[in-house]
């Protein structure tokens, strides 16, 4: 069977052309059966999911199905955005609240949707298009859907840093925004030197990364347990994840970080799909996956780290969006571009509903860490029919 | 020559028929484009290794290499386990970098390019590649056109038609739209051909492409190779097997702990002295009818009991 089969196709091979096959006459006559026209055109080898788009020396491939997911998140993104402008906790009206938009209401209601509500959805937005990209690309490093950034230490290296700002300030507060983003690198920058490289091996890199957290999610707690209840109070509201009370300050520099790290991250998820060779092969189709390793584990931190900076370290978006973005585009991509459409909307929806759900407004991060629960059992149920299927 | 209808007649075939001229094997295959290096003498040879010496840390594999291979030949690289074959291809390769020496690939230095530019030179298909999961035969072989991609060039018509050109070539076209892993053996081995063959670089080096497949297979593998070769590019393949070399490389290169003892076509190069010193096994050399290729048949070691003839290789 399996011989026979390899050798049908090596000598017959009508779509090679008989006239070539002039030495072995023979070759002719074993046509399959399943091809009627010896003249067929060559096979298409474009890939059959996606669109060619071509001008010039220039040409893209668009994926149908990530096209079309794109198109649909993007009027959901709308909707929700509309929605989180009209959601209130506070009872305001929808006529209102649009006037507040246009600028036409009383000071004080354009100023909480001009000025409160509005750029704290937009930091959620770009919050969660941050996450979704970072989980994508950390997804995609180790090989495995469970992987998220805050397993090499991004989410504990954040608060600690901000724990650390609030105990050491005067007043109690939690610092700069920034203060996130620099702890979450510098962990993410023990965690690569405590795995001897970030290029060596993907896994390893987590696994140590596990430990390291847990390590300064300890020193973390320490801090926190000398403190006293208000200076806790405050930190521990920032540390489920809020988007609370964000503004322009955070969300103009999150703007230019994105606007750096997003073009970044595609050309590094375009060459991330070797990923699924060995390094050999990558090497040989002129890739270097120990520099791509490097860079993506790079960037998804500094991603992860700045919106963990904004936000807080909001739960089961860097986890969700990239399944969700693989579950749209098809099994055979990096969906960079997916992922941050799909983290965005989550933000969005689950700010939107921790507004209005309950009789207090709730911190973002609850909202997402109730929804995570059921949808990870759900990626494992998933995953285990799949694999039983295969 | 091959008879379509049983694959163990067309196997014997090949093997016992398998040159009618010139000592080469027939191949009556699809002709392969590559990049122009045929023809004009002055051309560079299509692979150039100097003084080449490559290994670990505290230990030395390959030592004082020096070959060359001109464009459009086959070269087999022969030798025991361990002798450094691996390695030096993977030098070549760009895949570990040498101590010392120089590799160049149709007159440009290996190691002085960039990774990319060298993958547009030189293709390794090493010896048991992992594909990605659920890949299909056509995704597989798109993979090949990688180093001529970015982002603003995705799709180029350049290579579409590298990759239909491959697959046709390797006669996996009507498999294209399957999935790799639900393939036989050897229908695997020509899908990875054909996706090295979609790179289009002028050299081609090959582990063991032969090792993992029956004897049929081999063949067609191995017939596969000549058709590369006449195309234009270089082949190199690291060959376990005496025979095959033989019977289908241009050039012989025997290599024992790192240095190349032995170069040159089958015939002047492959004797009883070269398999005793390679391999510790007395061989008797038999002239293969038709060609005149050498065949090594290992000697029965005294004492050696009952299951000796195939273990000297």
């Amino acid at each position: 069977m399996k011989d026979a089969g390899g050798r049908t196709t090596q000598d017959t091979g009508p779509l090679q052309g008989p006239p070539r096959r002039q030495g072995r006459p023979h070759a002719v006559d074993v046509t399959p059966p399943d091809v009627t026209l010896p003249d067929v055109a060559p096979p298409d080898v474009t890939p059959p999911d996606s669109t060619v788009l071509r001008t010039g020396t220039l040409s893209w491939l668009a994926p149908r199905r990530g096209v079309l997911a794109a198109a649909l998140l993007v009027p959901l993104l709308v909707v929700l955005v509309a929605l989180a402008v009209l959601a209130s906790s506070t009872g305001m009206s929808l006529s209102r609240t649009f006037s507040g938009l246009l600028g036409t209401a009383d000071p004080g209601t354009v100023m909480i949707v001009r000025d409160f509500r509005l750029p704290r959805i937009f930091a959620g937005l770009m919050v969660g298009a941050a996450l979704g990209i970072s989980g994508c690309l950390t997804q995609t490093l180790a090989g495995n859907r469970l992987a998220t950034p805050d397993l090499v230490g991004v989410n504990d290296g954040a608060t600690l840093a901000v724990v650390a700002s609030a105990a050491g300030s005067a007043t109690g507060m939690v610092g700069h925004w920034w203060l996130g983003p620099l702890g979450a690198v510098a962990a993410a920058m023990l965690v690569v030197l405590c795995a001897g490289g970030a290029g060596a091996a993907g896994y390893r890199v987590l696994v140590v990364g596990i430990g390291v957290s847990t390590f300064v999610g300890a020193v973390s707690d320490l801090v926190m347990s000398r403190q006293n209840d208000s200076t806790a109070g405050g930190v521990f509201l920032w540390a489920v994840g809020s988007l609370n009370g964000r503004d322009w300050s955070v969300g103009t520099p999150l703007l230019i970080a994105l606007l750096f790290l997003v073009p970044l991250s595609l050309a590094v998820g375009h060459r991330l799909q070797l990923l699924r060779f060995d390094d050999d092969v990558a090497s040989s189709l002129g890739v270097d996956l120990r520099v791509v390793r490097a860079a993506a584990l790079a960037l998804a931190v500094a991603l992860a780290g700045i919106a963990v900076g904004v936000g807080g370290p909001i739960a089961f978006v860097a986890l969700a969006a990239p399944v969700v973005a693989q579950r749209l585009a098809g099994p055979t991509r990096v969906p960079v571009i997916g992922s941050a459409l799909t983290g965005a909307a989550l933000i969005a929806a689950a700010d939107a509903l921790a507004r209005v759900v309950a009789p207090v407004e709730l911190p973002v991060g609850v909202v997402t860490s109730v929804l995570g629960g059921p949808f990870l059992l759900w990626v494992l149920f998933r995953s285990e029919r799949t694999t039983g299927k295969a | 020559m091959t008879d379509a209808t049983s694959p163990a007649a067309a196997a014997a075939a090949a093997v016992a028929a398998g040159a009618d001229d010139g000592g080469r094997p027939v191949t009556a295959g699809a002709a392969v484009t590559a990049p122009a290096t045929t023809g004009a003498s002055p051309a560079p040879p299509g692979l150039e290794v100097r003084g080449l010496h490559a290994g670990y840390p505290g230990r030395a594999v390959v030592k004082d290499v020096r070959l060359t291979v001109p464009a459009g030949q086959v070269a087999a690289i022969v030798g025991p386990n361990g002798c450094g074959k691996s390695t030096l291809l993977r030098a070549v390769a760009r895949l570990h970098r040498p101590d010392a020496g120089t590799v160049h690939a149709v007159g440009a230095d290996v190691w002085g390019l960039g990774r990319r530019e060298a993958a547009h030179r030189i293709a390794l298909l090493p010896q048991s590649p992992r594909a990605p999961e659920a890949v299909t035969v056509a995704g597989l072989v798109r993979y090949g056109r990688h180093p001529h991609q970015g982002l603003l060039r995705q799709w180029s018509r350049e290579d579409e038609r590298a990759v239909r050109e491959a697959l046709e070539a390797t006669g996996t076209a009507e498999l294209a739209g399957e999935r790799l892993d639900r393939l036989s053996g050897g229908q695997r081995q020509r899908c990875w051909l054909a996706m090295v063959l979609a790179q289009q670089t002028p050299v081609v080096l090959l582990d063991e492409p032969t090792s993992a497949l029956d004897l049929g297979h081999a063949v067609d593998v191995l017939e596969l190779v000549r058709v590369v070769a006449a195309s234009g590019r270089t082949v190199v393949m690291v060959q376990h097997d005496l025979a095959a070399a033989a019977r289908y490389a241009d050039l012989v290169i025997a290599m024992k702990d790192g240095r190349v003892v032995a170069s040159g076509t089958p015939r002047d190069t492959i004797d009883e002295a070269l398999v005793k010193k390679l391999y510790d096994v007395d061989a008797d050399i038999l002239s293969a009818p038709g060609d005149a290729s050498p065949v090594v048949v290992p000697r029965v070691r005294r004492g050696g009991g009952d299951d000796e003839p195939g273990a000297g290789r």
